[in-house]
């Protein structure tokens, strides 16, 4: 309970954090200008278009009690979940280009290729598979604990304040209020995570930190930095 | 083969989380990058972090004194070709010895045109700084470094540092809570650890001594510059009174220091750092120089300093016999983007391999140091005025 408590509490404070910031205050309040907007969207287009890879990672490193809401993540992001379903980079591509940012796209798509790359060649902070592991975990669960709490209030401010359709912003509502079991599902996989490797509750609550540096939700979306995923915390 | 352009950029990369010490907090980093381009096309990146309450040196003074004193001097002189066994002191022979009122030493500024030059010539090559400097192992292993904050949050590194396992760790000191923050980080990092404290000069003689006697019992591997730096004589006369070594950072700028340094017989270790100490060449000078008067080394490292200056400090380290303590290459774990394309910080256990790529191992990415310059001074032949 101690960890569950402390990394709520944690996801918690980092998403005030991005609430309170004059970033989103702008982007809410609609005194963002045009080319904020079109950066925020690109920034999200960039953090989660590799989002597939990532979670196929976890599965491989899954505990048993986490494997069906991961595999069934995992699914439902590549879009194959159900028959009609759309993968969720593809409805990225949907929001960048109802956004008028088509010729963006390449060189986004290279970008985000480029994070993936870096995360790959970058030197491990971590001694082994189950730290980095849990890292990963506990980066996805966060951005899914944020999105759940804010994605219907950004979705207002890009309909509102950049005029975009129902239809351009279906990876927001997709990731909204209504998510907000998805998220729970996501805290009980990293306590489950937590016990199957055999963490110390403090341990693992140190790696979660490291993993989310202050404001890290806003380095993503406004801060035009690519994927972090934990790796590059630490210790300064 | 000569130097027919130079660019000077004055960064300033926001960091991830600001840095404290007993005297500064940070929380951009203030490098000067110098890139020089030969006649044949090659191009070569240094990097220099003038600080006031070290050297003397401002960022604006050393943008002022390479454009109109050091660039000059060096433009459109022949280069010393690399065959030379003797390349590193021909660089540094190059660039003119210049004072400037109120400076103690140019040292950053003469620091970023001799790597830069150094990695020209290098590039040009095709060949790495190991060619100069060969790797006496394969491998450096980095300290962490724990900020002057709330031992709370002191606590809080440490346990990061811990599940991160590295086995040496510095602790900002200098401040009421002393005591306090180094107990909560021996206890976060358990025995096993190294933990070495520094003061930046905070104390007075008198609370230097209370100081280490009430922090020797958590098991302090050094103490660096525990005084401002000041006569010789204070720092002998601490030793003396020590329970904890003491390691010399601001006293030690110049060889002049350094030979000051042991005939007092005032320090344990030197701390040696390319930007203070003026480049490789004089480091490797103060390196040779504490090996024979029996003064252990550590190589230091600018805090927000890039991936330049961590390559040529992680050659540095290698090419040395006996380092006991380093420092540096946290690159993205500090600055939230760093200058180069290659990943040349830490990772576990503190660990880097030695550089193998041309020049100084590292490719600068040019758009990164243009985004990130608060001012960019292009150098034509002759110099140009700021």
């Amino acid at each position: 309970m101690p960890f569950r408590s402390d990394v709520e509490g944690l996801f918690a404070r980092r998403v005030a954090e991005l609430t309170e910031s004059s970033d989103f205050v702008a982007l809410e309040s609609g005194s963002a200008t045009r080319v904020d907007y079109d950066r925020f969207i690109e920034n999200v287009f960039r953090c989660h278009t590799k989002s597939p890879h990532f979670l196929a990672f976890l599965f491989t490193l899954a505990p048993p009690e986490a494997v069906p809401s991961i595999t069934h993540n995992l699914l439902e992001e590549m879009g194959i979940e159900e028959e009609t379903g759309e993968s969720h980079p593809s409805l990225l591509r949907q929001l960048a280009v109802e956004a008028g940012l088509s010729d963006r796209l390449p060189a986004l798509e290279t970008r985000a290729q480029d994070d993936l790359r870096q995360v790959i060649v970058d030197p491990l902070l971590y001694g082994t598979l189950r730290e980095l592991g849990l890292a990963v975990l506990c980066e996805v669960v966060s951005f899914e604990y944020m999105l759940s709490r804010v994605a219907s209030r950004i979705a207002r401010a890009l309909e509102k304040h950049r005029g975009l359709s129902p239809k351009a912003l279906t990876w927001f509502t997709h990731h909204s209020e209504v998510d907000i079991r998805h998220a729970e599902q996501g805290i009980d996989n990293l306590e489950a995570y937590v016990r199957y490797y055999d963490f110390a509750a403090e341990d693992a609550l140190t790696i979660c930190e490291m993993t989310l540096r202050e404001h890290v939700f806003g380095r993503r979306y406004f801060g035009e930095l690519g994927l972090g995923l934990g790796l590059t915390a630490g210790a300064s | 083969m000569r130097l027919v352009a130079a660019t000077l950029y004055a960064l300033d990369i926001p960091f991830v989380e600001s840095f404290k010490h007993s005297t500064k907090e940070r929380s951009a980093s203030d490098s000067v990058v110098v890139q020089v381009r030969d006649e044949a096309g090659s191009e070569g990146f240094g990097e220099g972090c003038p600080r006031p309450y070290v050297t003397g040196e401002t960022v604006e003074g050393v943008l002022q004194h390479i454009a109109e004193d050091l660039w000059p001097a060096i433009a459109e002189r022949e280069l010393p070709p690399l065959a030379e066994g003797a390349f590193l002191s021909l660089v540094d022979e190059l660039i003119p010895r210049r004072e400037i009122p109120g400076v103690l030493s140019d040292n950053a500024s003469r620091a970023a045109l001799e790597l830069a030059i150094v990695d020209c010539v290098l590039r040009r090559e095709g060949v790495s700084l190991r060619r100069l400097l060969p790797a006496l192992r394969s491998r450096v292993a980095y300290s962490g470094v724990i900020t002057a904050g709330s031992p709370e949050k002191a606590a809080q590194q440490a346990r990061q540092m811990k599940v991160v396992g590295l086995t040496q760790v510095k602790v900002k000191v200098g401040l009421d809570d002393d005591v306090a923050r180094v107990a909560a980080v021996r206890q976060a990092l358990g025995p096993d650890v190294s933990i070495r404290v520094d003061a930046n000069g905070a104390w007075t003689r008198p609370q230097a001594v209370a100081a280490l006697a009430a922090l020797a019992p958590f098991g302090i591997s050094a103490a660096e510059q525990p005084l401002a730096r000041g006569p010789v004589s204070e720092l002998r006369a601490l030793r003396q009174e020590s329970p904890v070594p003491l390691m010399a950072d601001e006293s030690l700028v110049t060889l002049e220091d350094a030979e000051e340094l042991i005939s007092a017989q005032a320090v344990d270790y030197f701390n040696i750092r390319l930007s203070k100490c003026g480049g490789l060449h004089r480091c490797r000078q103060l390196a040779a120089r504490a090996a024979e008067a029996g003064v252990r080394i550590q190589i230091g490292s600018q805090v927000g300093e890039t991936a330049i200056l961590s390559a040529a400090g992680r050659h540095l380290t290698a090419s040395l016999p006996e380092v006991d303590f380093v420092e540096g290459s946290y690159g993205t774990l500090l600055l939230a983007e760093d200058v180069s394309s290659d990943a040349v910080r830490f990772g576990h256990r503190g660990e880097a391999a030695v550089l193998t790529g041309p020049g100084l191992g590292v490719r600068v990415l040019a758009e990164r140091l243009r985004k990130y310059a608060r001012r960019t001074v292009e150098l034509p032949l002759g110099g140009a005025p700021l």
